[in-house]
């Protein structure tokens, strides 16, 4: 039986207990404690050897954490594993202190090795709980004399764990709120993309991570204890935003904080963050976190995608060509600008609906269509087309030209991503051109035929007696015709006009002479070289022998629409000269009334009677009408 | 009465000519040539029309390409194609004789001069034995 403690002993062991408390208090270091844990309990015990087993690996093994009186490559290396038959475990499995007294006796455990060869013979040990039951190990005490350790040792040791189990749990918690917090602080100082720092609750500024001078340009010395609001631009101070954004987040928990704020050079920084309230445990205010990123490339960026979004989309938007952008993949359309509609007469909703290249080319000129689809396929493979087709325009399926001018897009490999492409409807453009072409020929063709013309009038005329004075006076009453047909700008000149030119010396001459009637016929520019050309006949006779070489003479000169005798509108014109002495022979020219009788009738199939008697000149034209 | 043979003495000519005084002076180039002008005559319809009346005593025909408001000698070109009468283009519309089917046609181009269109004419006419 193991003698009862004396009294001595006793008090010897509550001043231990008490010594160990006191160092445990001062003490944040583990092993330290742990080291002096063992050697009170050796020192208690009056055995050389004690030591402390720390469970491992969750429970796979221990390890000797501490001890004394153990050579130094068992503590802090040796590793047990956690078998069922040792003492060790039952202890922490039961929950209770074991005893061995001889442990070459013992039958009940399995005793470690490196037990045995110390020589080890007796044995006390008891389990650490830690707050809540969770097992941290075991104290044990050992003797190399046989030993009969007591039931008030095993309760000694009992006594000393349970003090041990909250001290050992206090820094182990410790431990991990320090590395906790060495991590967060290498995080945050690591961190200088984001601007990281608390303020008081006054919004007063107490810490300054290196993010935030990074971002801000202050440095932590600089800008202690001065307000949040320093960070804020001179427009939203003024406009109380950081009053605003402190009240939110005190009412809200948090505020966003998204704007742009100041350097300490005065330059801008466009932040995207928050403000965070924070509180103590017993839910006061203590201040204020905030955490911001650095976006002003980022906004930066966008701002000048978007502006270059914007710009392309406002150019396609009021081009009245078209312009398009196909993937090179699939050959759908990825952009139609508004153009679209009225060239191709379908709206881009419809078109996008169905978007194939099928939809499209169904409204190509089934002629063409194969030729386009060539051409956007040569496009695709690098090439640059330009090229014109024709399609069937919806709804009524008129045909329209289109010219297209394509060409490949590629991304930065170099392979061919979109095509893209400017079309123009060319219709008008086409039949202008057109136009154009016969207008050229059809001019071409009348000033040859006029230098045919005046060449034979020279011929004629030039044959006379005392000629040059009359050619003359007949180049120029073709000139006037082709004056005025060049000023009309429509190749036709109106009766009234041509009569006004042949007649303007006399018209105004006083008392009135020339009496000139009738309504707006036109007469087209065939019709007027050779009208011309007889208007200027009748004149030149009647100056030289009729109405309006003397005084007395007075010409009519009238015109109406009337009808063939085929049905046809025709343009009359009555020519008449009277109050004159009518010379004898007079009017015989040759040419000038062969001209007058003749030239309309041939090619325009005029009627001409020419009369002349002693009341003077009649003459009466008739011209069909187109 | 001629004084004496000229070029193309005795010679059939279809004159088809829409301005009158062309046509007119061509008359009396081809007449002072010695030539008996059938025409002129301004269009296609007229041409044709003298064509059937004189058909088989036809030698050579002298066309304006272009006889206005659109019109053109073709329809008479053919017409003469197929009766085997040689003609020749007096034409200020170089764009007109240039329709392939005509291309090989001798054209003069207006203004046309005497010596020109009567030299013309000689060379399409075989030479007449006597």
């Amino acid at each position: 039986m193991a003698p009862m403690a004396d009294d001595n002993a006793m008090v010897r062991r509550q001043r231990l207990l008490a010594d160990f408390g006191e160092f445990a208090l001062r003490s944040e270091n583990l092993d330290e404690i742990l080291h002096e844990a063992c050697r009170l309990v050796a020192e208690a015990l009056g055995t050389a050897r004690a030591k402390i087993l720390e469970i491992q690996e969750g429970g796979q093994s221990f390890l000797v954490r501490a001890g004394i009186g153990w050579d130094p490559g068992i503590v802090g290396e040796l590793r047990l594993p956690m078998g069922e038959q040792s003492s060790e475990s039952y202890s922490i499995t039961a929950g209770r202190p074991v005893i061995m007294r001889d442990i070459r006796a013992e039958d009940r455990f399995s005793v470690p090795e490196f037990m045995r060869a110390a020589g080890v013979v007796a044995s006390v040990n008891a389990p650490i709980l830690l707050p809540g039951g969770k097992a941290f190990g075991l104290l044990q005490a050992d003797d190399t004399r046989p030993r009969e350790f007591g039931q008030e040792d095993a309760e000694f040791l009992r006594t000393y764990t349970i003090i041990l189990g909250p001290v050992i749990d206090r820094l182990l918690k410790l431990g991990q709120l320090r590395l906790a917090e060495e991590r967060f602080r290498l995080t945050v100082e690591t961190a200088l993309d984001y601007a990281i720092f608390v303020t008081d609750r006054d919004d007063q500024i107490t810490d300054w991570l290196p993010g935030a001078a990074a971002v801000f340009g202050w440095t932590a010395e600089e800008v202690a204890g001065r307000p949040g609001a320093v960070l804020f631009t001179p427009e939203d101070r003024a406009k109380g935003e950081p009053r605003k954004e402190v009240l939110t987040a005190m009412e809200h928990g948090w505020a966003p904080n998204i704007r742009w704020h100041l350097r300490k050079d005065g330059s801008r920084v466009f932040i995207e963050g928050s403000l965070r309230a924070l509180h103590d445990e017993a839910g006061e205010l203590r201040g204020f976190l905030k955490i911001g990123r650095d976006a002003t490339d980022r906004r930066a960026a966008e701002e000048r995608l978007r502006e270059s979004e914007e710009r392309f989309r406002q150019f396609g938007e009021a081009s009245s060509d078209l312009i398009w952008m196909r993937d090179a993949a699939t050959l759908g359309f990825e952009y139609l600008s508004p153009a679209f509609e009225p060239i191709y007469g379908r709206s881009r909703e419809e078109q996008l609906a169905d978007n194939t290249l099928e939809s499209w080319a169904a409204l190509v000129h089934a002629d063409d269509r194969e030729m386009v689809v060539q051409r956007l396929l040569s496009v695709r493979d690098g090439a640059r087309a330009n090229f014109e087709f024709r399609i069937l325009r919806p709804p009524d399926g008129e045909l329209r030209w289109i010219r297209n001018t394509d060409f490949p897009l590629p991304d930065q490999s170099g392979r061919v991503r979109r095509l893209a492409g400017i079309a123009k409807d060319v219709t008008e453009e086409k039949a202008s051109a057109a136009r154009l072409e016969v207008l050229v020929a059809e001019l071409q063709h009348r000033g040859r035929n006029l230098l045919g013309v005046v060449s034979a009038v020279a011929g004629r005329t030039l044959g006379q007696v005392g000629p040059v004075e009359h050619f003359r006076s007949r180049l120029q009453a073709l000139s006037r015709a082709q004056g005025l047909l060049s000023q009309s700008g429509s190749d036709t000149v109106e009766v009234g006009a041509l009569i006004g030119a042949e007649l303007e010396a006399y018209a105004q001459a006083e008392p009135p002479k020339v009496t000139i009637n009738g309504p707006k016929v036109r007469l087209t520019s065939r019709q007027v070289q050779n009208f011309a050309l007889a208007l200027h006949e009748l004149t030149t006779n009647a100056v030289k022998y009729g109405a309006l070489k003397g005084e007395e003479g007075q010409l009519s000169v009238r015109w109406f629409i009337g009808q063939t005798g085929r049905g046809r509108r025709s343009l009359v014109l009555e020519w008449e000269e009277t109050g004159y002495e009518v010379p004898p022979e007079a009017g015989r020219r040759g040419y000038g009334r062969e001209l007058i009788e003749k030239a309309l009738s041939y090619a325009l199939r005029a009627t001409t009677d020419y009369r002349l008697d002693a009341k003077g000149v009649r003459c009466r034209i008739e011209l069909p009408l187109a | 009465m001629p004084d004496a043979p000229g070029p193309l003495a005795g010679c059939r000519v279809l004159l088809v000519e829409d301005e009158y005084v062309i046509a007119d002076e061509m008359d009396g180039w081809l007449r002072q040539a010695g030539a008996v002008v059938l025409g002129p005559v301004p269009d296609v319809d007229g041409a044709l029309d003298l064509i059937e009346r004189e058909a088989g005593a036809l030698d050579v025909a002298v066309l304006d390409a272009n006889l206005g408001d659109g019109e053109t000698a073709y329809p008479v070109a053919d017409r003469l194609e197929e009766l085997g009468v040689p003609f020749l283009f007096a034409t200020g519309d170089v764009r007109l004789v240039d329709e392939p089917s005509y291309q090989s046609r001798t054209r003069l181009e207006k203004p046309v001069t005497q010596r020109g269109l009567v030299r013309a004419l000689q060379s399409l006419v075989p030479p007449r034995g006597g």
